[in-house]
């Protein structure tokens, strides 16, 4: 079992008074480790156009790595612009995920794009950041991800880590658009898993990689793993296609291992970390990014409105069991 | 190159055409059966908003080329699903024999709301000769943007020589805005692509064919055949804007040619072939499409306003 102990809301964009473009969400927690701090990646939106539309920019908070309830310091800009007219990351750069490689910081991000007959697509951008993340530089304007024949749309939720020499991209992919039942067009998305020597070419892996526990309309997102006691560990998200803004059908964590990262076992009876009973995460817990510091496991996630009131921090009870 | 125009020999209004679709017949492409020559062609329907959606559809000629033997009465290949890149159109088709089967290289475009469309290459595959395609996989592109073709990847045309696919095709490098026109104009260019099987190829994005106009030429749909030991390309080219009504800045025709598939040479002046001084080709040539049968040497193109009223035949003098 793996029991959370939460320590606590760490960031609520809603209570910044500025900057406009920090209005209200902090999605996706994504952690660069430095010697004095944790600097927390995350995608944040100005409030909505007119016509309720939204855009979502990255930003970063360092948290004091001897006390991560400490916020230090918050980015003043966006550290990456949205792309050009036309491109795949114009109308906004979400979610993030962070790698530190030779002196860089890399930022794997889903870049969203509207479209006319469903209301947006995504895929996958890659920006490198020289100066620690304080600004990052797309590597082309175009994504790094392609769509391909099994992967038509919607290619999101991007999680970068290396393993055995290998980079390593679990992201996820777009089924099928459902038209529900007040005509609203919902997709269906799936946990795949992508392989390079370099992190620019990637070798798709073309098949799901976790099992459906809500049904085949399940969507998944947010693969997050750690490598940990001679097992791969994937804490993720999962929602039903309907109702997911409610607390019933929303965004829960689910669990996977793998001796291979191939093959993925399903046990999400082995999370312990349950909603609160009120407050900002009292109706969601999801987007879980879990990493080690300082001989403790963490997990930033995202509360109440996928994020709308910000993220919060657990630690992982030192009695839990990986293997 | 000199070539004999043979003029127009395909109206689209004269025929019934399926999926409502009343006019245009944009990019003509060929499929040499042993009985007849195929040649597929985008046409346009207008869905309910007003817009365009482009279908496949198909015209039957007797091999000389001489007669219409035959047209599609049904649906070639279904529109992409909802969502997928080619949910609001094909245009081009191009198809390749391949032993039983025929591969169909497909253009799809899909609508974005910041700019008018955005465009992927995908495979679809023919059992029956090229009647009926069905797409591959869960109807994803083959062909799609990437980190610096970073969208309108387009206008496929595949031939093999040798044990290698060879793929021409076009990539959107900027869109721009113009005093003179209300939506961003796209601008892209040629490039060229390998593949050991059709279906993985190799890019390096490299634009082919130097740009004769202005660093904001439009290059588009190439056609490639090898002739007289050499491969020559035919393509169209246009002005970034204002190439829709004013005379002088809409397509015409380009030529290049290569002896060793690398390396090009743009040579526009031996194309053979320009605008005629009245007709139906006298404002615009767009469209090429290159083909071979029965000793003959043929290129099929559309005309004046993007193919509206058809296209026609051009075939190559010794």
């Amino acid at each position: 079992m793996f029991h959370w102990k939460k320590l606590g809301r760490i960031f609520d964009p809603q209570c910044m008074a500025s900057p406009a473009w920090m209005h209200e969400f902090a999605q996706s927690p994504a952690t660069i480790i430095t010697p004095h701090t944790v600097r927390v990646f995350f995608c944040t939106r100005p409030a909505p156009s007119a016509d309720g539309k939204y855009q979502s920019h990255i930003a970063y908070l360092d948290l004091d790595r001897k006390n991560l309830l400490n916020v230090l310091n918050i980015s003043a800009i966006p550290v990456l612009e949205l792309g050009k007219v036309g491109t795949f990351d114009e109308h906004g750069t979400y979610p993030v995920s962070v790698i530190s490689h030779q002196n860089e910081i890399r930022a794997y991000y889903a870049g969203i794009s509207r479209c006319e007959s469903v209301p947006f697509n995504a895929t996958i951008g890659l920006a490198v950041s020289q100066d620690g993340g304080e600004s990052f530089h797309r590597l082309g304007e175009g994504p790094v991800l392609p769509y391909t024949p099994d992967e038509p749309f919607l290619l999101g939720s991007p999680r970068i880590r290396r393993f055995e020499g290998q980079w390593q991209l679990w992201y996820v992919a777009g089924k099928e658009w459902r038209i529900t039942e007040n005509s609203k067009k919902e997709p269906i998305y799936k946990i795949r898993m992508a392989t390079s020597t370099d992190g620019i070419q990637w070798n798709k892996v073309g098949r799901d990689l976790i099992p459906n526990k809500l049904g085949e309309h399940e969507c998944q997102a947010c693969p997050d793993v750690i490598y940990r006691d001679g097992k791969y560990h994937m804490f993720f998200s999962y929602r039903d296609i309907y109702n997911y803004t409610s607390r019933e059908g929303g965004y829960r964590i689910g669990y996977a291992s793998s001796p291979d990262m191939e093959t993925w076992t399903r046990n999400d009876d082995l999370i312990d970390i349950p909603l609160s009973n009120e407050g900002w995460d009292s109706e969601m817990i999801n987007y879980p990014h879990v990493f080690e510091l300082d001989g403790s496991i963490y997990m930033l996630y995202q509360g109440n409105g996928m994020g709308r009131s910000g993220f919060g921090l657990a630690v992982l009870d030192k009695q839990s069991i990986w293997s | 190159m000199r070539w004999k125009k043979l003029g127009k020999i395909f109206d689209p209004v004269e025929h019934q055409i399926p999926n409502n679709c009343v006019e245009f017949s944009q990019a003509p492409q060929s499929l040499v059966l042993q009985d007849r020559v195929r040649i597929y062609y985008s046409t346009r329907e207008k869905d309910a908003s007003g817009k365009y959606l482009s279908h496949v559809a198909y015209v039957d000629f007797s091999r000389d080329m001489k007669d219409i033997i035959g047209t599609s009465q049904h649906t070639v290949i279904p529109l992409g699903k909802l969502g997928c890149f080619d949910e609001h159109g094909i245009f081009p088709f191009n198809v390749l024999k391949d032993g039983d089967r025929v591969l169909a290289y497909t253009t799809g475009c899909n609508r974005k709301s910041s700019v008018p469309v955005d465009a992927a290459i995908g495979l679809a595959i023919s059992h029956d000769e090229g009647q009926t395609f069905s797409r591959i996989g869960l109807g994803g592109p083959i062909v799609a943007a990437t980190l610096h073709e970073p969208f309108l990847v387009a206008d496929a045309f595949v031939q093999r020589y040798g044990d290698t696919f060879y793929m021409w095709y076009i990539y959107g490098t900027k869109w721009l805005k113009f005093a003179d026109s209300g939506q961003h104009e796209r601008v892209y260019k040629i490039a060229q692509a390998t593949s050991p099987d059709g279906l993985h190829w190799n890019r390096d994005g490299k634009h082919i064919i130097e740009s004769k106009l202005d660093e904001n030429e439009c290059q588009a749909l190439p056609t490639v055949i090898f002739h007289a030991g050499k491969y020559h390309m035919y393509f169209c080219y246009r002005e970034a804007h204002g190439f829709r009504k004013e005379s002088g800045r809409g397509y015409r025709l380009g030529y290049a040619y290569s002896l060793d598939l690398i390396h090009w040479v743009r040579d526009d002046a031996n194309a053979g072939i320009d605008l005629s001084d009245e007709g139906w080709d006298s404002e615009m040539q767009c469209y090429p499409h290159l083909f071979e049968c029965d000793g003959k040497i043929y290129l099929i193109y559309n005309g004046n306003e993007f193919g509206r009223r058809g296209f026609g035949l051009a075939v190559l003098e010794n």
